[in-house]
């Protein structure tokens, strides 16, 4: 059964950032679960070794984004940036040696993190501009009404495997693994519009126990028992279906980083195992993830 | 055994802020937060002399989010509220040194985290009649630093000398600390303030789901309540591992917000499970400090 979407009636926009460069804080020490400090590098930047397809766990790295990660440094426009971009949207650069390059969103955070082809990225410079075609928001399945769908563009939506189970009341999403609600850390204070939540993969026992220590960058992945509509919080018999967006962490309640992609507070969404569930193979971003 | 201290070597000193005024965002002004539900809600919130709520009463059932008992303050330099959220500890001895209240003693009850960072006082109802926002209050703060010397695996944050001789807790045969509380939290409930600093601030029971905090009893906790944090670890954030534990005082009151609800000041933790809590009825602040409500 074809999924019935709204997408013929949703606006297509232009929203715009530039590449963003790290920074730290004096004096630079992330401290880990152990109170031991350490200067690590991570977030913002062009990432040029850490991609989408890529380990979220083992880098020497907090946070990492793959990437490019991009913000806007108006407060008002980056808002917007925020919530209109949605996963598997088109980013063209616009300045730069890597002018008219094409690249897609894999992922927010802090900023927007896009993906290029490494050649690209070769070329593109701190302050570079990059134009996303912010095309998503707004979108649901006409035969799922009940179903949230959150910075999600259709192109993601088709590609990721989703099937209609026969009698038509339940969608089934391909995920790579499942994550246990009470491990779901930081993000919790924010609401579910805004960037993500953190697994929290302090009891590294049970990161090994569970396989979520194979998770890899762009991972499907769902968290039963959780409510993402309004927020991000535990509800008995809710499901959300979210993108691992960025690496591992060294901090208490901190660890790879979960952006919400559908949410259902019944059980009309029902998941099935599939280690090849990354955007990496859903977008073409790159081969034999 | 009562466990033994080093109280005698911490250092009092002064961390001072004022009264804080309630706040909304500016322009569009649009005042409201939404529930788990999605539905639009305008209520009280965080800050400033609440005459009608104090630790002793029901953290649930107020028509307010995250409500704070009594009276909250913090100070408009970061750095300088920084150091009052960091250094006052729950059971420390306050003073009003300005306006019509000026002379009025009150707790420390516990502490608020990101977005509103306040410092929460318990102060006698008629003294908050007395008093203005913007009044300053001086908290005599003493308690960072303190160990156990038999516990060493027990980290104390937050926490008053008074709080730790309040508590009576003691040393078990088994070596753990022994610490009365009135309920343990499984993590699946633990949500707002996981992955933030466990130094001041917060971690909240998440309460959307009625259902299971009913089933737990939960719903019955009031402000001031001694609980235990099971499976989390706060000796540098807030995190999940499972065997750790922590004991913490309940600050504010419930909230309609996803991923919110009752907010715990946090006051020991144990990485190793070196905290043994034993579940008594009435462990709460109230009586600890014979709080007058």
């Amino acid at each position: 059964m074809q999924l019935r979407t709204n997408e013929s009636r949703l606006v297509a926009m232009a929203v715009n950032g530039a590449i963003s460069q790290p920074s730290l804080r004096y004096p630079g020490y992330t401290l880990d679960s152990q109170g031991v400090g350490s200067v690590l590098p991570g977030m913002s930047g062009v990432v040029y070794n850490a991609r989408v397809g890529d380990p979220a766990f083992g880098w020497a790295a907090d946070h990492v984004e793959p990437g490019v990660s991009i913000a806007n440094s108006d407060p008002a426009p980056d808002m917007a940036l925020h919530y209109l971009t949605c996963m598997g949207n088109r980013a063209i650069v616009i300045s730069g040696m890597a002018k008219g390059a094409e690249g897609i969103v894999t992922g927010e955070h802090a900023r927007i993190l896009v993906d290029f082809a490494p050649d690209t990225n070769d070329l593109l410079c701190v302050g570079d501009t990059i134009q996303i075609i912010a095309y998503g928001r707004g979108l649901l399945l006409e035969d799922f009404p009940q179903i949230e769908i959150k910075k999600m563009s259709p192109r993601l939506l088709h590609n990721m495997g989703i099937t209609v189970s026969a009698d038509g009341k339940h969608i089934r999403v391909p995920v790579t693994m499942e994550l246990p609600p009470r491990i779901m850390g930081s993000g919790a204070e924010l609401n579910s519009e805004f960037v993500d939540q953190d697994l929290m993969s302090g009891d590294r026992d049970l990161m090994a126990q569970l396989g979520i220590d194979q998770m890899k960058l762009g991972d499907i992945v769902v968290i039963p028992d959780a409510d993402h509509h309004y927020g991000r919080g535990y509800r008995k018999g809710a499901a959300a279906i979210s993108l691992c967006i960025h690496g591992d962490s060294v901090m208490t309640g901190h660890g790879p980083g979960i952006l919400t992609l559908m949410t259902a507070t019944d059980s009309v969404i029902e998941w099935v195992i599939d280690p090849n569930a990354n955007i990496a193979n859903y977008l073409n971003i790159r081969e034999n993830v | 055994m009562s466990a033994r201290n080093n109280t005698d070597k911490l250092i009092c000193v002064s961390v001072m802020g004022q009264i804080a005024s309630p706040g909304f965002p500016g322009l569009p002004a649009e005042p409201y937060r939404l529930d788990s539900d999605g539905r639009a809600f305008l209520l009280p919130t965080y800050g400033g002399i609440v005459y009608n709520v104090s630790v002793g009463d029901s953290a649930y059932g107020w028509l307010a989010d995250c409500i704070h008992p009594g009276v909250s303050i913090s100070l408009k330099d970061e750095n300088g509220n920084r150091g009052l959220n960091l250094l006052a500890c729950v059971g420390n001895t306050a003073m009003v040194m300005s306006g019509d209240a000026k002379g009025a003693k009150g707790v420390v009850t516990g502490k608020s985290g990101r977005f509103s960072e306040h410092v929460i006082l318990h102060f006698s109802p008629a003294d908050r009649e007395k008093m203005a926002i913007g009044d300053k209050i001086n908290i005599k703060a003493c308690g960072v630093g303190m160990t156990l010397a038999d516990h060493p695996d027990v980290k104390l944050k937050s926490c008053s000398p008074e709080l730790v001789d309040g508590l009576e807790v003691t040393t078990g045969n088994n070596g753990s600390l022994n610490v009365p509380v009135t309920a343990v939290i499984p993590p699946h409930l633990l949500g707002a303030g996981a992955g933030l600093t466990s130094e001041g601030g917060s971690l909240h029971i998440q309460t959307q789901d009625r259902a299971e905090i009913a089933r737990l009893g939960l719903d019955q906790l009031r402000l001031g309540d001694i609980v235990a944090l099971e499976d989390f670890d706060s000796s540098w954030n807030h995190g999940y591992l499972r065997g750790a534990i922590g004991i913490g005082v309940i600050g504010q009151g419930d909230s309609p917000r996803s991923g919110y609800g009752p907010g715990v000041t946090l006051v020991m933790t144990s990485m190793k499970g070196g905290i043994n809590p034993v579940v008594t009825a009435g462990v709460n602040i109230k009586e600890v400090f014979n709080l007058q409500a």
